[in-house]
Order: structure tokens, then sequence, then C-alpha cells
């Protein structure tokens, strides 16, 4: 039997942010969690996706069910879960539901707001984690690269990237349920996470008058205020910068809340309680949920953002339906080129190429000599098939040895030595 | 005749209600039109319907208690068309629309005939006082309707309600700001129409203030809002502006309503529901 693709883990359609924020794993961990999993035995490669949408690990397994207890258990180790707990909260997809899975999410058609680019970056940041990890096997290189090649596909061939609203620009949106303009307000950004930087340039866009850097590390703040236009500020100055702010975003990769209560509480009786508008676009989160609470105060964390994501989603549906037929079609690729690993396949196609070649010679060979009868011909024929039969019997036997060990490896070798895959990319 | 017209007016004023609440729901701009021409229409009927009570029973028409609601309400009314040209007020016309048809719709229920009102007193310093005092009480109820729907917007994102009325709702800036505006306009009408009442006072009982309890109550539901405008300064803004807000404003109306159908006083407001039952 071939191996699978499957993919173990939470995302936003089925876990709420507390979970999956107790899952994400730091990105100085991802290496050590992947080789740890890849020592399995049931489980040939890993990569880890770790957004603020989801925590999915893919893997490549002979044994699907044991790949998947084998999973769970190595997520609820590092994360600190009980099985039981993460075994309800788990979801998972398995071959072709798992490839369709990987295409959609790096297509940004799974996003929480679809269409968003960010998604497709931080896929190949986790791709070349796990590469250097050394836990990418034939399979998963072959297939990440096809669901960046399908990514590109869809934002080329659909308009859905060009009016794509962003998780930042869906910020935009909420701020303006509470400020009637943003020309006189001031925004601030707390650490330089991605969708952070994206969501101050957005502001920016959208004609905020000023912004505030605030960083642990100064110097980040320094070059973000640089290139953005804004005054950086010592992270001990936050409660001043609380008092000038009107936006605030909080993007840091901090493990507790930046941002308390009791610190927004000092902060709004200073600016004599002009409202204040969070935005918390890191997972774990960075501003106490609490905080809402207060008069006066409007917290938004990234879950929120799926009703702006919602309000726009009519309008691109017939977008989507076009990149998913995209995907779909990509899909089929995939699938028929992994059962091409299969050994049979391959030592067919081996097999039918060289003889192609065998007999091609052969027939050359007689045009440039007419001289020779037919039975010369018969015993050259005879010749170049024993050539070629005692040439292949090794090969053959070894591929046929390692494609019975779920071993792809000399598989792909052979496919991609003899070009058995007319499709084969340029990677 | 008269009567007839103020009916109309209070079927305007119903259409205009349906059309608000439509709108709330279902997010078509046509309907927001249909509202503000139902108000609009429901308006002038009511103006030809006052004016015409007016030209047949003189100024006095005007002094029973249902009608002094309805002309509130038409105050109120035709300042809330005048602002939503300007500013995306739909919120609170949602809110003053049902208040215009109870109001207007009393005023046809309670309507009767010529009372003798107090004679001697009137002339310009009484209209000056009237007009600015019942003009007073429109613009706060305004604020009053702005408040609910500021309290309804701020609950519905703190809960982060993800319903279509919570998209076609204005941003809180706004609402707050034309809630502080309309507090401070009403103050100012309601302070010219005290002082000018008080001038009257002297004039009829001799003294500028007599613990009378119309005054009394006005007096208090004066400081009421002197204190709302000044808590703002010191950061009662928002939510707890919109709170104190609505507290006020049916304080003053109960005490308004309060005051003169159960104490007996020397002032002009006809206790009509004991008259007429």
């Amino acid at each position: 039997m071939e191996s699978q693709l499957l993919i173990v883990g939470v995302n936003h359609h089925w876990s709420p942010v507390e979970v999956r924020e107790r899952l994400a794993i730091a990105p100085e961990q991802v290496a050590e969690f992947l080789r740890r999993l890849v020592a399995h035995p049931a489980v040939q490669e890993a990569v880890l996706i770790s957004t603020c949408n989801r925590v999915e690990v893919v893997v490549v397994s002979p044994t699907p069910d044991e790949a998947v207890r084998v999973t769970t258990e190595e997520l609820a180790a590092t994360r600190g879960f009980s099985d039981l707990e993460l075994h309800d909260a788990l979801l998972q997809y398995r071959s072709r539901e798992a490839v369709r899975h990987l295409f959609r999410v790096a297509s940004s058609l799974d996003s929480l707001v679809v269409g968003e680019p960010q998604i497709l970056g931080q896929i190949k940041d986790f791709y070349r984690r796990a590469a250097a990890a050394g836990t990418v096997g034939v399979v998963l290189h072959r297939c990440f690269h096809k669901a960046f090649t399908v990514a590109k596909r869809v934002r080329t061939e659909t308009g859905i990237a060009s009016r794509a609203v962003s998780v930042s620009s869906a910020a935009v949106e909420l701020a303006s349920k509470v400020f009637e303009r943003l020309d006189d307000k001031t925004a601030l950004l707390i650490g330089a996470g991605t969708m952070g930087e994206l969501a101050a340039r957005h502001l920016v866009a959208h004609g905020v008058r000023s912004v505030l850097f605030v960083n642990r590390n100064f110097e980040r703040a320094a070059l973000l205020a640089q290139q953005l236009g804004g005054t950086a500020m010592p992270f001990e100055e936050l409660p001043r910068a609380l008092v000038w702010a009107d936006v605030v975003i909080g993007s840091t990769a901090a493990d507790e809340f930046v941002l308390t209560p009791e610190m927004v509480r000092q902060a709004l009786r200073q600016r004599n309680f002009r409202p204040l508008f969070l935005i918390d676009v890191s997972v774990p989160r960075n501003f106490d949920p609490r905080i809402n609470q207060l008069d006066q105060v409007y917290l938004f964390d990234v879950d929120d953002l799926v009703a702006v994501a919602a309000q726009n989603r009519e309008q691109r549906l017939e977008q989507a339906e076009r990149a998913e037929l995209i995907v779909e079609a990509e899909v089929d690729a995939f699938l028929r080129w992994l059962r091409t690993l299969d050994a049979v396949p391959t030592i067919v196609a081996l097999r039918d190429r060289l003889e192609r070649i065998r007999s091609e010679e052969v027939e050359k060979f007689f045009a440039h000599h007419p001289q020779l009868d037919d039975r010369m011909r018969e015993d050259i024929a005879a010749f170049s098939r024993t050539l070629l039969a005692k040439v292949l019997h090794a090969p053959l036997t070894q591929l046929k040895r390692e494609g019975a060990k779920h071993e792809k490896l000399y598989l792909a070798a052979a496919r991609r030595l003899f070009r058995l895959d007319h499709d084969e990319e340029e990677d | 005749m008269t009567a007839l017209t103020l009916l109309f007016a209070v079927a305007a004023y119903l259409v205009a209600t349906g059309a608000f609440l439509a709108h709330v729901i279902f997010g078509k701009s046509a309907l927001r039109r249909w509202a503000h021409a139902g108000l609009a229409t429901g308006a002038a009927l009511h103006l030809i319907a006052l004016g015409s009570r007016v030209a047949v029973f003189g100024y006095q028409a005007l002094a029973p208690l249902p009608e002094q609601l309805s002309l509130i309400a038409l105050l109120a009314v035709s300042v809330y068309l005048g602002v939503a040209l300007r500013a995306p007020l739909t919120a609170a016309g949602a809110v003053l629309a049902p208040l215009a048809f109870l109001a207007s719709l009393s005023a046809y229920y309670f309507e009767q005939g010529p009372m003798p009102g107090p004679t001697g007193s009137g002339g310009f310093w009484l209209a000056i006082h009237v007009g600015h005092t019942l003009l007073g009480y429109a613009v706060f109820a305004l604020s009053f309707c702005l408040s609910l729907a500021y309290l309804f917007q701020e609950h519905q994102l703190k809960s982060k309600a993800r319903t279509g009325v919570f998209r076609r709702l204005p941003p809180l800036e706004t609402l707050d700001q034309w809630n502080h505006r309309f507090v401070a306009w009403g103050f100012v009408f309601f302070t010219i129409g005290i002082l000018s009442g008080s001038w009257l006072a002297q004039r009829a009982w001799g003294a500028l203030w007599s613990w009378d309890p119309v005054q009394t109550w006005s007096g208090i539901a004066w400081l009421l809002y002197a204190g709302l405008l000044h808590a703002r300064s010191v950061g009662w803004r928002g939510k707890r502006a919109a709170q104190l807000i609505v507290l006020s404003f049916l304080l003053l109306l109960a005490s308004f309503i309060g005051v003169n159908t159960l104490l007996p006083g020397r002032h002009g407001i006809q206790t009509s529901w004991s008259h007429s039952s």
C-alpha cells in the first residue's frame, strides 16, 4: 500500500482562539518538534504550519491511523495538553482532502479573510524550516511546491487577491464603527509582527494622522518608524503612548499579556475617556480580553475579524468558485503523480521508456545497414533485448524492494533520472 | 377638519416608523428616503393641524398638555430633518419617529374644544418663554433618541454582534458628538426659556422665582443638564453620557407631565387630562 498525505491540527473552522493560542508552537521549537515526530516509524515526512488561524501538521505516513495518534501525542506533549482533551479539538484531513486543504490554505481560500496575501509567505517560511530540519522528503517537497504554484495561479487567474480584504483592512473597517474619521487619530503599533505592520500600513493609507511604534527591541521600532513614517518610542513609554493613541494594534510574540485592564484604565483616565480602539492580531493574544469590559474601550481579536470577512464574502463568492476549480484540477494532477510513486507504475514506465529507446536505435541501425539479411537482424534485435534486460535487472529489483518499504526516494530519483514525468517542474 | 389633518399626520408618522424599522433591518437606502419623506409629510400636516387650531381658538389652544407634547414632537422632528440632511443620524430618527407618532396620537385622542385660559399674561415675552422652553425640550428629546441609538450601537460593538443592523449604524464618535451638540443647544434654549419665564413671573406674580412646581422642577432639570455638560469635560462621555442623558430626559418628561397633571400651580399649561375626562 502507498503512503498517504494527512493533516492533523486545529484551525479557525473548529477551534476558538483559546485553543489555538495554547497549541501555537514557537518558531524556535519547530525543528525539534518535527524531528521528534519523524523519529516515529509511522511518520516519514512532516511540516508544521502555525499561524494565528491554524496549527496544522502535514504528515506523510504509510499507516495513517498510527500517524494521527503519534502526532496528537507529540502535540499534546509539547504544549501540555492531555491526549483526550486534544483529541476532541483536533481536526484531520486525509489523502485527497489533505492535499486539497493544503492547496486551499496556500491560496488563501481557507483564510478568515479570503484572499489575504500573508498566508503564502507564512507557509513558505514554515516549509523552509521543515526542510532545514530535514523532515521534508520527496512527497512533501513536491506537494508544497505544487501548493505554491497553485497559489500563484489562483492569484493571477482569479480576482480574489486584487479585491482581497486582508485582516488589516478588516481592522480599519471595524475602526470606522467607532471613529467618524481617522485623519485626526493616532495609531500605536506594539510589536513588529507581520500582521501588525500591515495593519499599521493600512491605517496610514486610510489617512491616520500619526503612528507610534513601541517594541521591546527599540531598533526594530525605529526601523519601522523610518519605513512607515512615524515615531518610535521605548517600551517603557507604553503607558504614555496609550494616552496619545486612539487605535492600538498588538502584534508581539509575547507569551503573556502586554496590555492589562489596569494599564488601560490608567490611560483612559489620563485621556479623559476618549474612546480607545484595540486590535489584537497576535496569537497568543497580547491584550487581556477583560479589557473589553472597560467603558470607552473596544477590543477585537483575530477571531472578531470574521465579521468583516463575512461582509465581503458574498461579492467574492464567484471568484472563489473559479479558484476552487483550479485547486481541484491541481489536486488531481498531484495525486496522479503520487500514485506513480508506487513501484509498479514506475517500473512499467521505466521499462517502456528504455524499450522505446532500444527499438528506435535498432531500427535506425537497420536503416543504416540495408545489406543485413533477416537472420542477422533477428540476432541483433535479440542481443539488444538481452543487454537491456541485464542492465535493468538490478535497478528494477532494487526499486521493487524500495517500493515495498514505502521509501519513495529511489522511485522519485528514477523518475527524475529517466525523465518519466513529462510535466516535471523546473524546480 | 383639524382633527382629520392631525389624523393624517399621525398616519404619516406611523409610516415613517415602519420605514425606519424596515431600513434598519433590511438596509435598503430607499427605505430611509421613505422614512424621511414620511416624517416630513407628518411634520407638514402636523403644523397645519396645530396652525388651524390656533386660527380657530387662538394661542390658548396650544395650552393643554397633549398639545404641548405634540408641539414638542413637531419641533423635534423639524430639527431632526434639518440636521439629518447633513449628518448620518438615521438611527436617532428611528427612535424619534415612534415617539412623534405617540405624541401626535395622544394629541388627537385627547383633542378638545376651546378652554378658558389664564388671562392677562401674554405677548412677546410669553412667546419667547414658551417657544424656547419647548424647543429646549425638543432638542433634549433628540439627544434622548440619539443616546438610545448610541447605547444600542455600543452594546453591539461590545458584544461583537455581526448582524446587518450593526453594519448600518453610524460610528459611535458621530453619535457622541451630535449628542453633545444637542445637549448644548437644548441647554441654551432651555436657559433662555427659564430666564424669560422668570421675567414673566416677575411681571405676573411679582417675583422672579416663587417655587411654583413647574419652576422648581424646571430648575432641577436645568441643574441636571448643566451638570451633564460639565461632566463631559471631566470625561463623562460616550456610554456614561448617553445613560445620563436617557435618565435626565425621562426625569424631565416625567416632571413635565407629572407636575402639570398632579400638582396645582399657576402656570399656563392646562391639566387637560383631568378636564377632558
